[in-house]
């Protein structure tokens, strides 16, 4: 008697408690959508809107300087666009411009990093002075690069390059320095970040297995080759996809240092749809640009990300 | 072999700034010996180990490996096979490719290096993981994959960092004997360093008891159980460890606990001393020193007792079964030659 009271007390009790449990399973549900809902609908508003919208507009004829041929025109903008040579160049200029400033930034930033793991003092000081660049606005960088260092004659490096017998330069005049020049900035600006990525991960590898291989006979190359290459694969595989975003996407310092000169020897597809757009007015074949330069960018990531996850 | 495998320590001294790791080294291990360096943690004794290696420098001294001087050589060149107390096992390789590791950098042809590492996983039982990546393996599994790639080189010499103190108690016991086994078959030179006493009583053929940076004494562990040094190594060997009791000496005599005890010691005077008893070597006579059983631990087949004599507290073990209670008083003595006498002042064996 005396235990089916307390086994139905048991139950009695039982079934309150995992009702409450589901209404403050609920609450916190709510309370969780309610913290999430300012940022998830400013990132809606700021991203995922002008996105589709960029998408609808491609699907139009919307020139401003002819308003009166203006109307929905389905994919032409696109036909156009697989037809045009200019688009075909700049998206060339991307892969290019790209493909050299990823391989520039895991390299140097990479060595840079070996370099600075085996110092025994001033790690600190250069860590503060390698991560200057990257806080600086691409725009301001690019400001910095055309006066200083690349104006012929006063410019640092004209100056070098004179020195060192080359002879003055049209960094930003000949169309392959051109290039060479906003490969460079690009490459300044950001290697630290892959530099500082890279440092992270080398300090995290344990020392034991280092003296083991040197233990095996393993010479310094080798111990590079075979365990800390394959130990820094992840990190280094996030790091270009991480750059190669970026870069595929570059703009401001393009635009500050050559606006896609001489001619459209530096146009990058971004720097391509933002001149049809802004400088011909022609926003519906200018957003057709951003959207093929936007299926680019997730075609490479998808990729990598693919190739990240093969081993 | 490559090598024969001798050691040879001179004078060998480690600082870490204003800290002395290591006080002045010397000791020699023979070729083919089991070779165990044994020391409370922070002795010295791993240090002693990874100058051996090459994987630090000694700030003065010489080493010396089959009588050619090492001691400025590249641990890559020393030809010496080392388990980590952390196995260090590479993570991102399997465990075939861990073992092959070694062959590899010596440049052995691949058709040779397949059936070597095959023989080494073998020899230790871990042929049926070779393809399993070190993640992916017990405690167990990992240091005898680190075992493995340890011995398919066959290098000269082969030490070993604690690789037990990261098993559990009972796969200890049981890599312990398979550990000596297996040094034992192959031949070589092994140097074992540990903080535990047992290990090295059990494993060893011979070994140096480190204390704070020197080593106090070389010898068989049967030695060095039977005639300890020093105060030190007298209470850090045995289990559980020897009686050390402020005593008197007094013309081949001890009072301990105003009892007198006679020693094999035939000089004449009076002085301080320090007696040293091993619990097992007391036994319960007539006559002898009254002490009132404490405590009584009862391990089955042997006791532990701690007695009470005239406020000194000696502990003594028993294995004839024959146990009083707790809170009897009963009378024990020791022989003479089990009677061991040191020196308060240096500490060292009289």
């Amino acid at each position: 008697m005396a235990t089916t009271a307390v086994t139905s007390a048991g139950i009695a009790s039982e079934a309150p408690r995992s009702d409450f449990g589901r209404v403050l399973a609920q609450r916190e549900r709510r309370f969780a959508a309610a913290l999430l809902a300012p940022a998830f609908l400013a990132l809606m508003a700021t991203t995922t809107f002008p996105l589709l919208f960029l998408v609808y507009t491609s699907t139009f004829r919307m020139d401003l300087a002819m308003p009166f041929t203006n109307g929905f025109v389905g994919f032409e903008n696109y036909q156009v666009l697989l037809s045009d040579e200019r688009f075909w160049t700049s998206l060339l200029v991307s892969l290019v411009y790209t493909g050299s400033t990823v391989a520039l930034q895991v390299v140097i930033g990479l060595a840079l990093a070996l370099l600075v793991m085996d110092m025994k003092r001033g790690q600190g000081w250069f860590r503060v002075i390698a991560i200057l660049p990257v806080v600086l606005s691409p725009a301001v960088v690019g400001m910095i690069w055309r006066t200083f260092m690349l104006a012929p004659e006063f410019g640092i490096v004209d100056f070098l390059a004179i020195n060192a017998g080359l002879g003055s330069k049209n960094w930003l005049g000949d169309p392959t320095l051109a290039m060479v020049s906003v490969i460079a900035i690009h490459t300044w600006q950001w290697t630290p970040f892959a530099f500082m990525v890279l440092l992270a991960s080398l300090a995290s590898l344990p020392e034991d297995i280092y003296e083991a291989a040197r233990l095996d006979r393993a010479s310094a190359w080798q111990r590079f080759r075979r365990i800390t290459l394959p130990l820094l694969r992840p990190a280094i595989v996030m790091v270009i996809i991480m750059r190669t975003m970026v870069a595929l996407t570059a703009f401001a310092a393009i635009f500050t240092v050559t606006a896609g000169g001489p001619g459209t020897a530096t146009e990058i597809l971004n720097l391509y749809a933002y001149r049809k757009s802004f400088t011909e007015l022609s926003i519906g074949y200018g957003s057709a640009l951003a959207v093929a330069l936007l299926i680019v960018t997730i075609v490479i990531s998808g990729i990598l990300f693919a190739m990240r996850r093969a081993k | 072999m490559s090598g024969q495998g001798q050691v040879s320590f001179r004078n060998i001294v480690k600082m870490h700034g204003e800290f002395a790791a290591l006080k002045g080294v010397n000791f020699d291990i023979k070729p083919g010996e089991f070779f165990a360096l044994l020391g409370p943690s922070g002795s010295g004794k791993s240090t002693t180990l990874r100058i051996l290696a090459g994987l630090d420098a000694p700030t003065a001294g010489r080493v010396l490996i089959d009588d050619k001087d090492v001691t400025s050589t590249d641990a890559r060149d020393r030809d010496i096979a080392m388990v980590f107390q952390s196995y260090a096992l590479y993570p991102h390789m399997t465990v075939a490719e861990n073992i092959a590791f070694p062959l590899e950098m010596a440049k052995l042809p691949k058709a040779e290096i397949a059936p070597a590492v095959r023989d080494a996983a073998r020899k230790v039982k871990i042929d049926h993981l070779l393809d399993r990546k070190p993640g992916q393996l017990s405690g167990g599994q990992q240091q005898r994959c680190a075992l493995a790639r340890a011995i398919v080189r066959k290098a000269r010499l082969f030490l070993l960092d604690e690789p037990l103190s990261n098993l559990d108690a009972k796969l200890r016991l049981e890599t312990r004997a398979e550990l000596k086994k297996l040094q034992r078959s192959l031949g070589v030179t092994a140097v074992y360093v540990t903080h535990d006493q047992e290990e090295a009583m059990t494993l060893a053929d011979r070994m140096a008891v480190f204390m704070s940076g020197e080593i106090q004494q070389v010898g068989t562990p049967a030695e060095v159980f039977a005639r300890p040094n020093s105060i030190d190594i007298a209470g850090f060997i045995g289990n559980p460890p020897m009686n050390l009791i402020p005593a008197r000496y007094v013309d081949g005599d001890v009072i301990v606990a105003g009892h007198r005890l006679k020693t094999t010691s035939t000089a004449a005077g009076e002085r301080d001393v320090v007696v040293g008893l091993r619990p097992g070597a007391l036994r319960m006579t007539e006559g002898g020193l009254g002490a009132r059983v404490d405590l009584i631990e009862d391990l089955g087949d042997t006791a532990v007792f701690d007695l009470d004599c005239a406020g000194t507290m000696i502990r003594m073990r028993v294995s004839d079964g024959n146990i009083p209670g707790e809170g009897d008083t009963i009378s024990i003595s020791a022989r003479p030659q089990d009677i061991h006498l040191f020196d308060p002042a240096t500490r060292m064996r009289l």
